[in-house]
């Protein structure tokens, strides 16, 4: 039967290339698409790995006057002092601006046993794990104890941990600064993943490093952990105190909620314009399937009353249309399959495989699908022809 | 001729209803989608308000670093220090305007959060960009001077606080902890301008310290010319400065910063620029690459539904050929016609895009936009329209001419 129907296709086919190319790249197009919803669709079933209910980040610049790290470091601890002492706050955190959600990425390179890996850097103090609610899978975050270590402390995340140590336990293990050479760092933790470039981002490298609070470089952000009653005039309250405090730079509280949010849209909007595209140009693409097989059907009706004459029933007719149409799919799907794996196998965009597996399972089924609905009323039609009147017609 | 064509075309289209319909909506919603992404490039590209001068103006708001002992690179906008300084000594801009990247500061009243972004400018800022004042007036050289604490607000911060426009000018509007009294309200900006904010102050009032000599830092500058025939002398000048700049910072070997046309600088801002390079190419071809998948679908699309049509029309072609028509002259009729069905589908789309700019206008999506299609625009989609007219109907018109007469006779 199948052997038959290629039969056909091939005597047809000059004029099926053109039906042939247009699923083709119907089948790319879509394949893009699926990828990306896959993706996403994976990362939003992540776990959040953080808390950002009632948490403020408050931003600052460099504090300007001050260049000794002692001053800097009292300057710190009273603002610290002065936030906790209020009655609405539960805890307290300093960091660098790359925090959760926020406008900054910091990146670098970081080194085990010589290799390199590119990886996000945080700062973080010894109560960003609390603020911020983060879970370990092994060791502990920074405390007072690393005051004294002889190595810088990190805590690196799960992924992270996973690419570069495999199965093997990360806690004690050295790494060093790849950019400059030197510097060695003990990891003392490894963290459950936090997604904290928005719920749709990947996964991805990330270490902390410990927050030396006499840094004379540049400001920061205050990460607070507020009471849930803590309201706008509190917020208000908080700000005056601390615009006090800071009087040679400005200062400006968000909230993470919001800004978890923006990031969302930010991201889906681009996404649901590019949806809306594809689906103006599946319908596109499957009007037009639908057209150019009814039309087929039309042209080929003495062949197909001439069938019907010496015995074929209506269903067997439908059933033949409706396989024709389904084997040229097949052909545009092996071809499109081939370059659609390369993806998978040559590692691009450092997505993963299975990712891109489902992603063309989901497309070969969709594809499929679209070609069966479109040629199921031109089938129909087919075998409602009356051999007599077909066979008139010549 | 034509006028013959154009009848043919006419009765051909309503003579198969579903074809017309399957091919007009596939035209019109492409052209629509065309016309819907220029209409908004241009909007974002081309001059309005405020910045009504751009064609002979140039853009600094790129700066960057490199080391090349370390292999790494720093991007980002140039520092007050590094425009006052140097930008400022050029001779063939007629006027500079200095702003700050906007930054968000908050104003707390009667226990209400509002958060306004703030950009500190020079008085220049005033003169170089065309602000509409509903009310009041910008500050000048002497306030920027006295370092007084005054403000322009848009429009829509002003209802925020007051009752109206008038009423606003001469009060004071917290914010970030500072009491600014307000000496102008301007038209509200569209997000996308280049120089939105909700608050603009001397910057003689930031905060942060404007002598420190680090050539990156959070500023940007427009140059205006007198002419447009000055801009490339303007080039010119500011990369002769640029080779003059000591490096301030050992680290770093290289400075690369630029004047450039609005458009490349918008380009720049996607980092996609390494050195001397601007990232045009890498933009270019990728979103050529874009284009070009988005319309092939449609393209084979209407490429297989007018061969369908062309055998439909067989015996029209073989008594055509029959009675001494040559190829070139179906060919060319062919392709007509499908330029005709291809305008038609045009002029829906310009429609449909019509009625989805206006519903987009009124439900204020994206705030203070206001689009409209607009000559340039119409334009792309005349130079679409054609594209696409002649891409879907060539091969189907040559396949066509190639029909035997007899077989085209015998087909019905």
């Amino acid at each position: 039967m199948i052997k038959h129907l290629f039969k056909l296709i091939w005597n047809k086919k000059k004029q099926n290339f053109l039906l042939m190319t247009e699923m083709l790249v119907s089948f790319i197009v879509m394949f893009a698409i699926f990828t990306l919803l896959v993706y996403y669709y994976q990362n939003y079933n992540r776990p959040i790995g953080l808390d950002y209910d009632n948490v403020w980040n408050l931003g600052y610049g460099s504090p300007q006057g001050m260049s000794d790290a002692d001053s800097i470091a009292n300057f710190r601890e009273s603002i610290k002092q002065t936030i906790i002492s209020m009655p609405q706050v539960e805890g307290v955190s300093f960091s660098d601006a790359n925090i959760p959600y926020g406008d900054a990425n910091i990146g670098t390179m970081i080194a085990y046993n010589k290799v390199n890996w590119p990886s996000e850097m945080y700062t973080a103090d010894d109560n960003y794990q609390k603020v911020l609610n983060i879970t370990l899978n092994e060791g502990r975050w920074f405390s007072k104890i690393d005051d004294a270590s002889r190595e810088k402390p990190i805590v690196i995340n799960e992924t992270f941990k996973e690419r570069v140590f495999g199965r093997e336990s990360a806690v004690g293990k050295i790494m060093s600064d790849a950019a400059f050479g030197k510097g060695t760092m003990k990891v003392i933790g490894v963290m459950n993943d936090m997604k904290d470039k928005g719920d749709y981002a990947g996964p991805q490298n990330g270490y902390f490093r410990r927050m030396d609070t006499s840094n004379t470089g540049g400001g920061g952000i205050i990460l607070i952990k507020v009471k849930p009653t803590a309201d706008a005039a509190f917020e208000s309250r908080l700000y005056k105190t601390l615009s006090n405090l800071m009087r040679n730079t400005s200062i400006d509280i968000k909230h993470m909620d919001k800004e978890r949010t923006k990031r969302n849209t930010q991201l889906l909007g681009p996404i649901i314009v590019l949806l809306i595209i594809a689906g103006f140009l599946i319908i596109n693409v499957a009007l037009g399937l639908f057209g150019v097989l009814w039309y087929n059907i039309n042209k080929r009706k003495n062949e197909i009353g001439l069938r019907r004459a010496v015995g074929a029933s209506g269903a067997g007719i439908s059933k033949q249309l409706m396989g024709e149409a389904l084997v040229l799919s097949t052909i545009s799907l092996l071809v499109g399959a081939f370059f659609a794996v390369q993806f998978p196998l040559l590692n691009v965009f450092n997505i993963a495989s299975g990712t891109y597996i489902i992603a063309i399972i989901l497309d070969i089924l969709f594809i499929y699908f679209l070609v069966l609905v479109c040629s199921l009323y031109p089938g129909r039609q087919a075998a409602a022809i009356y051999p007599a009147e077909a066979l008139h017609e010549d | 001729m034509l006028k013959n064509y154009f009848k043919i075309a006419i009765a051909v289209l309503k003579r198969r209803k579903f074809f017309t319909f399957i091919s007009l909506f596939g035209i019109s919603f492409t052209l629509a989608i065309i016309i819907l992404v220029a209409t908004f490039l241009d909007y974002v590209l081309s001059a309005g308000y405020p910045d009504t001068n751009r064609n002979r103006e140039l853009y600094v708001s790129h700066m960057q670093l490199n080391s090349s002992k370390n292999h790494s690179q720093y991007n980002g906008g140039p520092s007050f220090y590094f425009i006052n300084r140097y930008v400022t000594t050029l001779k063939t801009p007629e006027k500079i305007a200095i702003f700050s990247n906007s930054s968000a500061t908050n104003s707390y009243t009667n226990n209400k959060k509002k958060v306004n972004n703030l950009r500190y400018t020079n008085d220049k800022f005033w003169d170089v960009l065309q602000f509409s004042f509903t009310a009041g007036k910008p500050y000048g050289k002497q306030q920027l001077d006295n370092a007084e604490k005054v403000a322009v607000i848009s429009e829509e911060t002003s209802e925020a606080y007051f009752t109206d426009d008038a009423a606003a000018v001469g009060k004071y509007i917290e914010t970030d902890n500072v009491q600014y009294r307000i000496i102008g309200v301007v038209k509200s900006l569209p997000f996308s301008s280049n120089v939105y904010a909700d608050m603009w102050v001397p910057y003689t009032l930031t905060k942060e310290d404007l002598k420190n000599t680090g050539l990156m830092g959070g500023y940007s500058a427009i140059l205006l010319m007198s002419s447009k025939d000055d801009l490339d002398k303007t080039r010119e000048e500011y990369d002769q400065m640029v080779s003059k700049v000591p490096m301030q910072d050992k680290q770093f070997d290289q400075m690369f910063t630029f004047a450039d046309s609005y458009f490349q600088s918008f380009i720049r801002s996607m980092h996609l620029a390494e050195g001397t390079n601007s990232g045009m190419g890498i933009f270019l071809s990728f979103a050529g690459i874009i284009v070009l998948l988005f319309l092939l679908l449609p393209t084979l699309n209407l490429v297989n539904l007018n061969i369908s049509r062309i055998i439909d029309r067989s015996s029209e072609i073989g008594v055509r050929k029959a009675f001494g028509a040559s190829s070139k002259t179906l060919v060319y009729q062919f392709v007509i016609e499908n330029l005709i069905l291809t305008f038609l589908g045009g002029i829906l789309g310009v429609v449909l895009s019509f009625v989805i700019i206006q519903v987009a206008n009124s439900s204020n999506i994206m705030p203070n936009m206001v689009l409209s299609i607009n000559f340039n625009v119409l334009f792309v989609t005349l130079l679409a329209c054609v594209v696409f007219g002649l891409l879907s109907g060539v091969y189907p018109a040559w396949r066509m001419s190639r029909m035997h007469v007899v077989t085209a006779l015998k087909a019905q």
